[in-house]
């Protein structure tokens, strides 16, 4: 028994002087390092080198053509921000649509929605309300972000229109961001009423009309996200700094009379990251759809803050 | 004349190296592979010898860490007002402070001193707080640690180094005030 292992080490020694040939030597295991130096694009395409389902050639989705198109048409094109995660080997691409204005509503929730139901029916995209109320539809829309029920399509129809979903976000499928961490924030700036001592009446709190038209131009924030995606402190730092969004959602209840919170509200604020890394770059008021003005509920929580 | 700087010239040198050393197709054969020592090291024969168009992702994202549920707030940090609203008044006094002490001399057309160090000592801490703000926000601390700590500790090594600098000018020499009007009639 003892010679047998013997002679089977022999046979499997490895020795300089015997050239053997691949097919018997034992596999050792060894890193062929063929992504070291590839983008991480590169990198999440070899993890998956099998893709679930077949990737869709370009020839075959782009370009997709408006339905029947007639003489008098107006032919405006879209370009759309197209990335599918059932096929995680295909890079994101930008799809081309043709639509007849004429055939299509004014907004651009319109022409998306026109798109999905004549012409390619995977395109994905959020939406609910189309009348800027719910703020589903918010995307970057010719480099602006905005809720795509309010943005008119430009009549231009030399213009081509581009279609990206909210910048920095990372993208659930196509137009539709994931706004997880989003709505974690806001849950943190706890956006409720918190109040220890009971109304004086045992009725509903009441505030003076004057306390009431503070909250004038913060409540009727929609969560849309638009502001705080166009912020680029928000880009770098999303993990720790709020964010407009959120920062004019905490102001809200700072600024609310019946709030008996105050201070643990603003000690919340009160660190290098949360507050504080607003730089006034002033995209949020820019670009809100709806109008408000977040950059100033930020600075009205500084000012509140400071010297105290 | 053939310039190394020209950039045909430089492209086709560019790709003249990627065929030779960034190829992936010419795999050394197996009986090269046995017969290389075991702890040869192995030249990396992939990179090429100068990219001018390779992209080049500066901190790029990583995926997406979601900590707890979908239903537990962000962590909210601890209080820190040395950090929040203390640092934020201080650095607007000292903003605020600066616009007349830039004014002053040239309005009032005399040179004191004690003017001129206060502004001088004000703009070392505006300068520093500017460049930490720089520092926090595109070296994030959860992302790139290291770097993080060394370019704060270049910064105020930068700081002291600009303050000495100042302080001898002033002393030694005319002082800030007096060099811009110099430079201003001259």
């Amino acid at each position: 028994m003892a010679s047998t292992r013997l002679l089977a080490r022999l046979a499997t020694q490895r020795s300089a002087a015997a050239v053997r040939t691949p097919v018997f030597t034992r596999g050792f295991a060894s890193v062929t390092d063929t992504t070291a130096r590839n983008p991480a694009a590169k990198v999440a395409e070899s993890i998956v080198p099998d893709p679930a389902r077949k990737v869709v050639p370009d020839s075959e989705t782009s370009n997709v053509k408006e339905p029947a198109p007639e003489k008098d048409s107006k032919l405006k094109t879209f370009h759309i921000y197209r990335w599918n995660p059932d096929e995680p080997s295909s890079k994101p691409k930008m799809q081309t649509y043709t639509l007849d204005l004429n055939k299509t509503g004014p907004m651009m929730l319109d022409a998306l929605i026109r798109i999905k139901n004549e012409s390619d029916p995977t395109l994905t995209f959020r939406r609910s309300c189309r009348e800027g109320i719910c703020g589903s539809c918010a995307m970057n829309i010719d480099g602006v972000n905005t809720l795509a029920c309010l943005c008119r399509i430009p009549t231009d129809t030399t213009k081509e229109s581009r279609i990206y979903p909210l910048p920095h976000m990372y993208v659930v499928k196509d137009l539709v961001a994931d706004m997880t961490l989003f709505y974690k924030q806001y849950r943190s700036v706890k956006p409720y009423l918190q109040r220890s001592t009971p109304s004086p009446d045992g009725r509903e709190y009441r505030q003076s009309k004057e306390d009431r038209k503070k909250l004038d131009g913060l409540y009727e924030c929609i969560l849309c996200a638009c502001c705080s995606t166009s912020c680029p402190s928000y880009w770098w730092n999303q993990e720790e700094y709020l964010g407009p969004a959120v920062l004019l959602q905490s102001y809200r209840w700072l600024a609310d009379s019946r709030d008996e919170k105050k201070a643990e509200r603003q000690d919340a604020l009160n660190n290098s990251m949360s507050l504080y890394r607003c730089h006034t770059i002033l995209n949020c008021s820019r670009t809100c759809p709806k109008g408000l003005n977040p950059a100033l509920a930020i600075a009205e929580i500084k000012k509140s803050m400071a010297f105290t | 004349m053939a310039s190394i700087m020209r950039p045909s010239l430089l492209r086709q040198s560019q790709t003249a190296s990627q065929r030779v050393y960034s190829t992936f197709a010419r795999q050394p054969s197996p009986l090269t592979q046995h017969l290389r020592p075991a702890f040869a090291p192995v030249p990396s024969t992939r990179i090429a010898a100068f990219h001018a168009t390779q992209r080049q992702a500066i901190l790029p994202a990583l995926p997406q860490k979601i900590t707890g549920t979908l239903n537990e707030p962000t962590v909210v940090p601890d209080p820190t007002p040395a950090h929040g609203s203390y640092h934020w008044s201080f650095e607007r006094l000292v903003s605020a402070g600066l616009i007349p002490l830039t004014v002053a001399p040239f309005a009032a057309g005399s040179l004191n001193p004690v003017m001129d160090a206060t502004l001088c000592a004000l703009l070392v801490v505006h300068s520093h707080i500017g460049f930490e703000a720089c520092i926090i926000d595109y070296f994030p601390k959860r992302r790139v640690p290291n770097l993080y700590k060394a370019s704060m500790w270049a910064l105020r090594l930068g700081t002291i180094t600009l303050g000495v600098a100042l302080y001898s000018f002033e002393t030694n020499d005319i002082g800030v005030t007096e060099l811009i009007a110099k430079l201003w009639n001259a």
